[in-house]
This record gives C-alpha cells, structure tokens and sequence, in this order.
C-alpha cells in the first residue's frame, strides 16, 4: 500500500496584474485584472512507506507547491491526494501529527528565545511522552552535535546551526512523513553533508517516508534513489535516478584511446567531440546509434581502447534546471538542450 | 530499514492538552514578551490612553455638577470610577491579532503554525494572556495612582461587584473570538487593519470607551445595549460599578453568551472557508 498517493493533482493561482507606473495604479483602483497562473497541471505519483524521493525541477517548476498541498497548507484546484490515508487538506489532526514539513527559508522556531524553549513547545503540541521527548532529543542532540546550541536565543545562531535546530524541531515527534524543501539552502558545504547524512540515518531508524527537493544534487544522489522530475507543473520523469540519464539525455558518451594519435581528427565523422587530449578522444553519440558506431569505430580505426558511458547525473539534471530559468520550453525543448 | 515505527496511538485532545499547551506557550510568550519590555510597556499604557481621555473630557463636562440624559445622571466621581475601571477591563480585554494578520498570511508566517496539530488560535490566544500577565505587573502601581489621585466613587454593590468578574472573562473570551474572526479575513483582503480600524471605532463609541451607554439617546443607547459591543465592553464595568438595574443582570449575561456563541459560529466558518483561501505565499 502506498504511503502517499497523488492523482492528478492541479494548483492555480488567481494573481492580479497591472502594469507599471501611477496611471495603471489608478486604472487598477476601479478595473482589477487577474490572471490564472497553473502552478501544478495535474501530478500522478505515488511513495512507498520508507522511500526516500527526490523532487527535482527548476525555480517555479511547482516542487513546492506540490508539497505544500501534500502537508495540508495548501487546498488544491484539482486533483486528489492521500497521505498515511488522510486527505492532507482536511488538516485532520492525526494527519498533522505524523508529519512534518521543513523548509529551509521558513522557520518555526521562536527567533526570540533558545531552541530548547520552542522544544518544549512541541512536546506539547504533539503529545511527546516525556521519556520519549527525552530520549529523542538526546539523540538529536548527538547527531546534530546541538548540545552547545539548545540554550542560545534562536536569533543569535548562523545559518546552519539554525537550520540544524529546525531539523531537531520537526523531527522531535518522530514524523513518519517529512517533506523537505531545500532544507540544507545557505548552508556551507560540511553542514550539508552532515544534515545528509542525518536525514539518511533518520530514514534507517525510523523507516520514515521522505520527499525532498533540492538545488544541491549532491543531496538528491546522496539519498535518493529514485526522482520525480517535475517542470512548469508537469511530470517529466518518474523513475531511478540511476536510468534517468536514459529519457532525458538521449546521448552517451563515447570514449576512444587511438592506437594512432594521427587518426584523431577523423574522430569527428562519428559525432559530436567534447573532448580531445592526443590519442584519447571523448564523443557525444546519440543514444539509438551508440551500438553501430561503436561497430564503426572498432571496424574502421585502429582503436587500442573505447568505453561507452552515460552522462554524469548532475550534468544532466543542471541542464534541466537551465532550460528551465529561460522562457517556457516544452518537455520536446528540455530533451533537445540536453542533448545539445 | 532497522527499526519500524510503531502504529500511531489515537491521541487524546481533551482539556489536559490544552491546559498542557496553554501553559507552555504561556511560558515562551512571556520570555519573549520580556525581551521587548520596553515596547511591551508602551503598548500597554497605549490601552490606558484611551479610556484616559476620555475621562479627562467627561470629568471636565461634569465640573463639579452632574451630566444628566433624564433617566440617569454621572457626577466628576462617577465618571472617574467608570473610566478607571474601563482602564483595567479594556486592558485584559484587548486584542491586536487584526493587526497583524494581514503580514502573517502576506508573507506565509502563518505556514509554520498550520503545520501543526494546534490550531493557531491557542498560540495566538496564549499569547495575547502573556502580554496582559507582563504588562499588568508594570501598569497597576500607575492605575493605583490614579485611582489616589483622582478619588473616584466606589462601587455601590458589593454582588454585582463579584459578578464582574466572570463578566469580564465573557468578554474577553468574546472579543478575542470576535477579533479574530475580523483577523481571519486576511484571507482575502490582504489589508485587514482598514476593516479593523473600522471595527475599532464602532467598539469604541457602542462599547462605552467614548463615554458610558447610559447617557447616549434613546435609540442609540438601544442599538449599543444588543450589539456585542456592550457585551465586550461596558457591560462588566457597568457591573462592577453597581450600575445595572437588578432585572438587567441575567438579560446582560444572556446576551454575553449569545454574543460569544455567534462569535464561535462566525470564527468556525471564517476560518474553515479562509484556510481554503490560503495561498502560502513566501513559504
């Protein structure tokens, strides 16, 4: 049985426009003009208890919007949704229990206050037994290394120190769904892989379903095995990491070691060169001819040494995320830029 | 996966939840509270402000005659004693989530506190109590001045004196409620604190803060008797003062539970429809 069950789901936003200076201003005071922008166009997946899923796609690709609905913040305009069960915008209060939704430019923690106060907060928010408050915190404590943290007011910590915090606070009722949403945004590189390693061990421990988004590909290949591609508020892909490379970068990379260092040029007749150093030769083959240009290059070259690879994952991914900054391209577009 | 996560246990959300919560966001709004002292202490004597005022007006009428509308009259003294005790009971009864409502829902402030299992409203509730416990401490040694100083009338009823006193949770409960209602409409105008002001200046002229319901003109003074306003305001002091004719007690109290039930009602339906509305924006 799935854990979290999305089907079709669709956000719009109604959003006022007008344009610049006092006389659109005044025109606006009496003729309001609304736009509907759709966030999220209808997304089907769907999470088996214990996943660990990352959720890719560019600035305004509808990542968050779709977590923000899957936590219960947000109603959507369509579509349904099943988290544990539980409609999440029916907010029901067993549903908000056993979750927890973590985003790395919002905080929960009181600013004015230490850490350890707004702790206590929670413990009684959700009804922490007291031995088991304890013991979870302690262990939060050693893993997130906070002891030196939990009594300094929340305003006097760095970056990361608060963002460590943040997770101790949203894990303390021990969620058995987490949403993160960028949570290691602004963190130096060390912290990053600290809080990696926390929300996989977190993920071992307690066999915690988790959704994550991140701008860091490090933490999606850290953690994820599989990935939901989301663009413009459509799926572009649904699968394993690992075979992404396969639907959205139609190409391989062919690597030739000539016999012959004068044969280099003629290299080229077989695709696309990334890279030549002597002897040794790096071409881009698209994915359907790899097999028989191979057969061409070992037939018609004095080859000592070839291997065929798929592109890096973050290569591949970063191209998405490029596409996706400039004007809305079609799905057809982001496939074309990254075989380009 | 080493280690599963037990089934979750239904739990419970009886009055010992809330208490258990009510007290420990008491705690932080008071440790945050002091952090501000200052700001916190002029906002507290901003309530004063008021009801000060308008005693300084009403006594400077009176002289050291009466101001009569026929059916009932207020000397210096008087006028001194209701606004004194409006003073206190408009402190423990004031709100101000209205006014910042429209930030928390403009900038997603509001997201973190969704998120959880307690509604807002305790939160903001436990809050709002905070404030009223920190800045009581700094405001009674002034209002004890002023009561010295200004030699009011003392109360004439000993029963109805008590009986204030859960008039006065009444009404504060009721405008809390009713505030935030107002609060919630957030959700769609983004500029809540006009309706507010609006809503503030009608409380203050049917509510008794400009000057006591007893001396406005026949209709007027009706309309402010069944509004909520009274209920919310004057009503307790009018109480504490021994002013309420004895048949008007149980037809006052009746009023202040029907007033809080609607607001209840208007709250519940406010906030259902507003969180549907809820667009997250900036978190």
């Amino acid at each position: 049985m799935s854990q979290i069950s999305v089907t079709d789901l669709k956000k719009v936003f109604k959003v006022h426009e007008r344009e610049a200076g006092t006389k659109a201003s005044v025109k606006s005071l009496f003729f309001r003009k609304f736009k509907e922008v759709e966030a999220v166009k209808g997304v089907t997946f769907s999470l088996a208890p214990g996943e660990v899923v990352g959720f890719l796609g560019p600035n305004g690709a509808g990542k968050t919007t779709t977590l923000k609905m899957l936590s219960g913040l947000l109603y959507p305009s369509g579509g349904d949704a099943r988290v544990m069960g539980h409609v999440p915008w029916k907010r029901d209060r067993e549903f908000l229990r056993r979750i927890s939704l973590v985003m790395g430019n919002r905080n929960q923690l009181v600013w004015d206050i230490p850490a350890q106060d707004s702790f206590e907060v929670n413990r009684a928010v959700y009804q922490i037994p007291e031995k088991q408050f304890r013991a979870t915190l302690d262990e939060l404590v050693e893993l997130l290394d906070l002891s030196t943290l939990l009594k300094k007011p929340v305003r006097g910590l760095s970056l990361g120190e608060r963002m460590k915090c943040e997770l101790a606070a949203a894990l303390l009722h021990r969620p058995e769904v987490l949403f993160l949403d960028e949570p290691t945004l602004g963190v130096d590189i060390t912290m990053q892989g600290r809080i990696r390693d926390f929300i996989a061990d977190y993920n071992r421990r307690h066999g915690a379903t988790v959704i994550l988004t991140s701008h860091y590909m490090a933490d999606v290949t850290a953690l994820c095995q599989r990935v939901v591609v989301i663009h413009h508020g459509s799926l572009l892909y649904d699968g394993d990491l690992s075979t992404l490379s396969d639907k959205i970068a139609p190409f391989k990379l062919v690597e030739v070691d000539l016999a012959d260092p004068a044969s280099a040029p003629r290299v080229a007749d077989y695709g696309e060169v990334v890279e030549e150093q002597g002897a040794k030769v790096r071409l881009r083959v698209p994915r359907a001819e790899t097999s028989a240009t191979v057969a061409r290059l070992l037939s018609e070259l004095d080859v000592s040494d070839l291997t065929v690879q798929d592109p890096p994952i973050e290569e591949v991914i970063e191209q998405v995320f490029r596409v996706g900054i400039g004007e809305k391209p079609e799905v057809s577009d982001v496939i074309a830029e990254v075989a380009s | 996966m080493t280690e599963h996560v037990p089934p979750p246990t239904q739990m419970s959300y009886g009055p010992r939840y809330f208490l258990d919560n009510y007290r420990e966001q008491l705690k932080v709004g008071m440790a945050v509270m002091l952090q501000y002292r200052f700001a916190v202490l002029i906002w507290g004597v901003w309530g004063f402000v008021g009801p000060l005022v308008s005693l300084a007006v009403w006594t400077a009428v009176a002289g050291s005659g009466i101001v009569s509308n026929g059916a009932t009259s207020f000397n210096r003294a008087e006028f001194s004693a209701y606004f004194l005790v409006f003073m206190v009971f408009g402190h423990v009864t004031m709100s101000w989530d209205a006014f910042e409502y429209g930030m928390r829902v403009r900038n997603g402030a509001l997201s973190p506190h969704l998120l959880k299992p307690l509604e807002p409203i305790h939160r903001d509730a436990a809050q709002n109590i905070s404030f009223k416990v920190v800045t009581s401490s700094m405001l009674i040694p002034v209002w004890i001045l002023l009561w010295i100083l200004l030699k009011p009338a003392p109360p004439v009823s000993l029963e109805q004196a008590l009986l204030s006193i859960p008039s006065l949770a009444l009404a504060a409960v009721m405008r809390y409620v009713w505030q935030y209602a107002l609060a919630c409409l957030a959700f769609w105008t983004t500029r809540v604190e006009a309706v507010n002001q609006l809503w503030f200046a009608v409380d203050s002229f049917l509510g008794g803060r400009v000057a006591p319901l007893a001396l406005l003109p026949g209709w007027l003074g009706t309309l402010a008797y069944f509004s909520p306003f009274r209920s919310m305001g004057s009503f307790p002091v009018e109480l504490a003062l021994g002013r309420v004719p004895p048949d008007q007690v149980l037809p006052g109290f009746l009023l202040q539970l029907a007033w809080l039930a609607g607001g209840i009602l208007v709250f519940r339906v406010i906030w259902a429809a507003g969180i549907r509305q809820y667009s997250a924006v900036g978190a």
